[in-house]
């Protein structure tokens, strides 16, 4: 219907205009990660503590990647 | 309120079903959001995850900041300004206003706030690459390593580290603040295990990457990689100021550390990096006199540090000393192969070494470029730079002991010295020295295997332990051309392996050269030809003893076999030997005589009247009327007639030689020494025969004329006594030649055959061959020591000799008077039978005074044989007083058969003492 398309247009235009200002701010976040964000932020969490989580996650996956490829780097003398 | 959300549970909301409530759907939410980050962690990883974030989420609910949406704005417009984007911060504030003007979204606040939290400065650098140095600095402990010395690290650490850490976690409860983490506990499976007493009250790390993010979140909080420094133990301070957001307590070391010193670590850890690369540094340089490097005097340090400093830079000379040998020894032309591969093995350690420098470099250059900001853990003091280059110090270490001690030297002396170094009880230094052993022996074992196996021999730098002489002509080549370069046998490869290898590649050689017989050694040697891998040389060295050994009998058997083959079949080595025998040993009786027979009558004339070709023509007339015909016409080739020099007075008796040619390989084992020494023996043999065919000649003599004498009867006691003298000489010459022919020759020539039958190589045929020659010429009395005794015996020739001429003048003056006489009475009887007087007075008287004179003749001839009877005896009396006291027993007991019936030691008192109970007579008496 017609409100329902409206209000997908609206919230798809928000969502673009987050995209956007999450870009100039450089926070690396893509759009699904940042819509489910919104979601949360939108259902009352602490946006301090989902912040440190997002970046302990991240974190935590780059040291996952790393130590993959540390296993395939050549064996360094010590 | 703190949620606990079982895994199982959360997953019931991954479709994101918002029934259960307001935490259940974060919960799924979340869920969701850890599964985005977490695409790679396993499903503990994942679940572990997600709990976590649960329980951080659930631990702070409420925000600590206003929730001002304006103000949050505000903040980022001013964050945008302040990076200098001010496009950008218009941007923003275009869509601040778009987005305010749609109304979806009710919290506004919450997401603006969300995302400046996320932003990141553009300029700043990413974590990516302190990451990454700290991946290396963890990578470090726990992997092999390039060489073949495996280092084995303690893998973990005691990991009790949990209390500790958990204190640490409540402290850094607080999430509010932005900014990195601040709470970083460094994991590591450190280098080596420094003890914990030495580090009190410092907060240890966790262990590693992959183990920290098996343990329990509940246990700690810090990510090891993420923490944007190296992963040390020690978190030191470095000097630099700490920011607030360390927690960590820092330890003190030794008090001070900061701010009075002139020189700060970190200009020290520079510094020192650069002298472990043998680059003096701005304060610490080296000292030549003291050869050592130095901090400046005038640098006011505490004296650990200085310590500490002066620990790490024996590092740096180390690197000196080893660069240096390496780069003078890539200068010198002449180092050989040995000596370079031990450079390139010495290259690839100090490569290995440069990598770790080269980390710690990129550690010092983060550090840099992340400045203070970061209040980081700074990561390279000095004390962690000791506990790391512990182990490249020993290693250093040892290869600078090498170096020193391989110093001038090459080829296999620096194998040798090399190998010294394996003895030791360490077994990772000994495992480097091995290692390096193995690579510097390569070459040297390819040598020896060309060797025994092509009989080449490349070696431009004299490195090899055989040394081949190229002046030397084929003729000598077995002897002269290849010798043993005694300083150059590597320690690993004793005195007789080695003689066995020279021998091999020498009869190799001499099959292609001498013998003309090419054979591919592959056909002589079954073996096959080992793999030449600097590998296989390592390997060898773990079987030494049997591996090698084998290879080398193997190819010695072989290759010996082969040669022998060859002379015996292709070159009758052993019938020329045996011809030797015959011709020049005057084995072949028959022959001899003839020869003796037919060169009589020419040997008496004086020597410089003969000629070769005559003599020559006599020769073959005897081998054809002997058994030696039979012979091998290759041997009868070879036998010819030498005249030796002419010393005025000689007959041809003195001068006259039978010779033997050799060429070939057989002048390998004939050689010109050994051809001398038989041409002397022959010599000698030559002359007692002639002896014995004087006496024949004498004693047919007497037989004959015997009974012509009979008439005179005056004759007789003269007669008689030639017959005793004679009867004398024979025995003697009797019992020499006995001597000669058994005691010398056939003894000595069983030996020798014995030996060349079962011989293995070339060289037992040619010892055996020497030590029989050895023996003939020292029996013969040909040597120095003999001098004396041949003399004697010589003089026994002579006197035979003159005997044949008093003998022979003597029948000749009798045989006149007898003809005479004769004439006489058949002149008396014929005129008798004419009638008239048979003998007048004058001729009776004329024949009565010629018989007279001839009567008195006769003493004279009895004095004189007289006199050479007893000139004869005495000089047999001598030669029996030195044969007594003669060192060999084979001539004692010629005196003895020379003497046997006591005749000369009745009249000789030197010869009655008695023997002493070592067999001996003395002649001092």
């Amino acid at each position: 219907m017609a409100s329902n398309a409206a209000n997908l247009n609206a919230v798809r235009e928000t969502m673009d205009v987050l995209f956007e200002i999450s870009r100039i701010l450089n926070t690396g976040l893509d759009m699904e990660t940042l819509s489910i964000c919104v979601r949360l932020c939108e259902q009352g969490i602490n946006p301090e503590a989902l912040s440190s989580v997002i970046k302990e996650l991240r974190k935590a996956t780059e040291a996952l990647k790393l130590f993959r490829i540390q296993l395939w780097l050549r064996p360094l003398w010590a | 309120m703190f949620l606990e959300l079982p895994f199982q549970n959360c997953l019931q909301f991954l479709t994101g079903s918002y029934s259960d409530g307001f935490n259940m759907k974060k919960g799924g939410l979340q869920e969701r959001l850890a599964e985005l980050f977490l695409s790679h962690f396993e499903e503990t990883d994942a679940a572990q995850q997600f709990q976590y974030a649960v329980r951080v989420i659930g631990s702070n609910f409420a925000p600590t900041v206003e929730r001002d949406e304006f103000l949050v704005a505000e903040k980022i417009k001013k964050e945008l300004v302040r990076q200098r984007r001010e496009a950008d911060a218009a941007l923003f504030s275009e869509l601040y206003r778009k987005l305010s003007s749609q109304g979806v979204l009710k919290n506004k606040w919450s997401i603006l706030y969300l995302l400046l939290s996320l932003s990141e400065d553009p300029r700043k650098q990413s974590n990516k690459v302190s990451s990454y140095a700290a991946l290396f600095a963890q990578a470090l402990p726990r992997d092999a390593h390039s060489t073949p010395y495996y280092y084995a690290r303690p893998q973990t650490l005691p990991l009790n580290y949990q209390d500790r850490s958990t204190q640490s976690a409540q402290s850094s409860g607080s999430m509010g603040s932005s900014g990195i983490s601040s709470i970083s506990m460094y994991a590591l499976n450190g280098p080596t295990p420094t003890p914990q007493s030495l580090l009190p009250g410092q907060s240890y790390q966790a262990p590693g990457v992959g183990d920290c993010l098996r343990q329990q979140l509940g246990s700690r909080l810090a990510w090891t990689l993420t923490a944007s420094q190296p992963s040390l133990q020690n978190s030191t301070s470095k000097g630099l100021p700490n920011t607030v957001s360390r927690n960590v307590p820092r330890s003190r070391r030794e008090g001070d550390t900061s701010g009075s010193v002139e020189i700060t670590e970190a200009n020290l850890v520079r510094d020192i990096l650069y002298v472990f690369q043998g680059i003096d540094g701005k304060n610490i340089k080296m000292c030549n006199s003291e050869n050592c490097y130095k901090v400046d005097g005038k640098v006011s340090l505490s004296k650990s540090l200085r310590d500490t400093t002066s620990r790490l830079a024996e590092l740096g000379w180390l690197h000196n000393k080893i660069r240096k040998y390496t780069d003078q020894r890539s200068l010198d032309r002449a180092f050989g192969l040995v000596g370079q591969s031990f450079c390139a093995a010495l290259h690839q350690e100090l490569k290995e070494y440069y990598r770790l420098l080269s980390v710690l470099h990129s550690q010092l250059q983060l550090e840099d470029d992340q400045g203070v900001n970061l209040g980081l853990e700074s990561s390279l003091t000095l004390r962690r730079l000791l506990v790391w280059t512990y182990d490249p110090k020993i290693r250093l270490k040892t290869l600078a002991a090498l170096v020193d001690h391989c110093q001038g030297r090459k080829g296999g002396e620096l194998a040798s010295a090399v190998h010294a170094y394996t003895k030791t009880g360490d077994p990772y230094m000994r495992s480097l020295v091995q290692h390096i052993l193995g690579l510097v022996s390569h070459p040297v074992l390819n040598f020896l295997y060309r060797w025994i196996y092509d009989g080449e021999l490349e070696d431009t730098y004299h490195e090899f332990f055989v040394a081949s002489d190229p002046t030397v002509k084929t003729d000598r080549l077995w002897h002269d051309k290849y010798t043993l370069r005694k300083s150059m046998i590597p320690s690993f490869i004793t005195m007789e392996q080695s003689k066995k290898v020279l021998l091999i590649g020498k009869s190799i050689n001499f099959l292609h050269q001498v013998c003309h017989d090419q054979t591919p050694s592959t056909k002589m040697i079954a073996v096959a030809k080992s793999a030449e891998t600097p590998k296989d040389a390592a390997d060898l060295f773990t079987d030494l003893e049997n591996a090698f050994q084998e290879k080398i009998d193997a190819a010695y058997f072989e290759t010996s076999k082969y040669l022998l083959d060859v002379l015996n079949k292709k070159y009758n080595l052993l019938e020329h030997m045996q011809a030797m025998r015959r011709y020049l040993l005057l084995g072949q009786g028959d022959f001899i005589r003839h020869l003796m027979d037919l060169l009589k009558p020419e040997l008496a004339r004086p020597a410089t009247t003969l000629y070769q070709h005559n003599l020559t023509g006599i020769l073959e007339t005897a081998v054809r009327a002997t058994n030696a015909q039979f012979d091998n016409p290759e041997i009868l080739k070879r036998l010819d007639v030498r005249l030796l020099e002419v010393s005025p007075g000689d007959t041809g008796w003195d001068v006259f030689s039978l010779d033997y040619h050799v060429d070939g390989p057989i002048a390998t084992v004939f050689t010109r020494e050994c051809m001398s020494h038989y041409l002397r023996v022959f010599n000698f043999l030559w002359r007692a025969k002639r002896m014995e065919y004087i006496l024949t000649d004498i004693w047919k003599g007497h037989m004959c004329n015997a009974k012509l004498l009979k008439s005179m009867p005056e004759l007789s006691g003269v007669l008689h006594q030639c017959h005793v003298l004679a009867s004398e000489m024979v025995h003697f010459i009797h019992q020499m030649q006995y001597y000669i022919t058994f005691e010398i020759l056939e003894c000595s020539w069983d030996e020798l055959w014995n030996k060349v039958q079962q011989a293995q190589d070339l060289d037992h045929i040619i010892a055996a061959h020497e030590v029989f020659l050895d023996t003939i010429i020292t029996r013969c009395l040909l040597d120095s020591d003999s001098r004396v005794l041949l003399n004697q015996l010589r003089a026994v020739f002579d006197q035979i000799i003159e005997l044949q001429n008093a003998q022979d003048t003597m029948y000749r003056a009798a045989l006149e008077e007898l003809q005479l006489r004769l004439q006489f009475e058949e002149k008396k009887k014929q005129r008798e039978l004419e009638g008239e007087w048979g003998v007048t007075a004058v001729e009776e008287e004329e024949e009565n005074k010629r018989i007279k004179e001839f009567q008195e003749s006769i003493p004279k001839m009895c004095s004189q044989l007289r006199i050479l009877t007893h000139f004869y005896q005495g000089i047999v009396q001598q030669f029996l007083v030195l044969l007594t006291t003669s060192s060999d027993e084979s001539l004692r007991f010629l005196s003895f058969r020379l003497d046997f019936n006591e005749h000369y030691k009745a009249r000789e008192p030197r010869l009655r003492i008695s023997l002493g109970t070592r067999g001996r007579r003395s002649s001092h008496m």
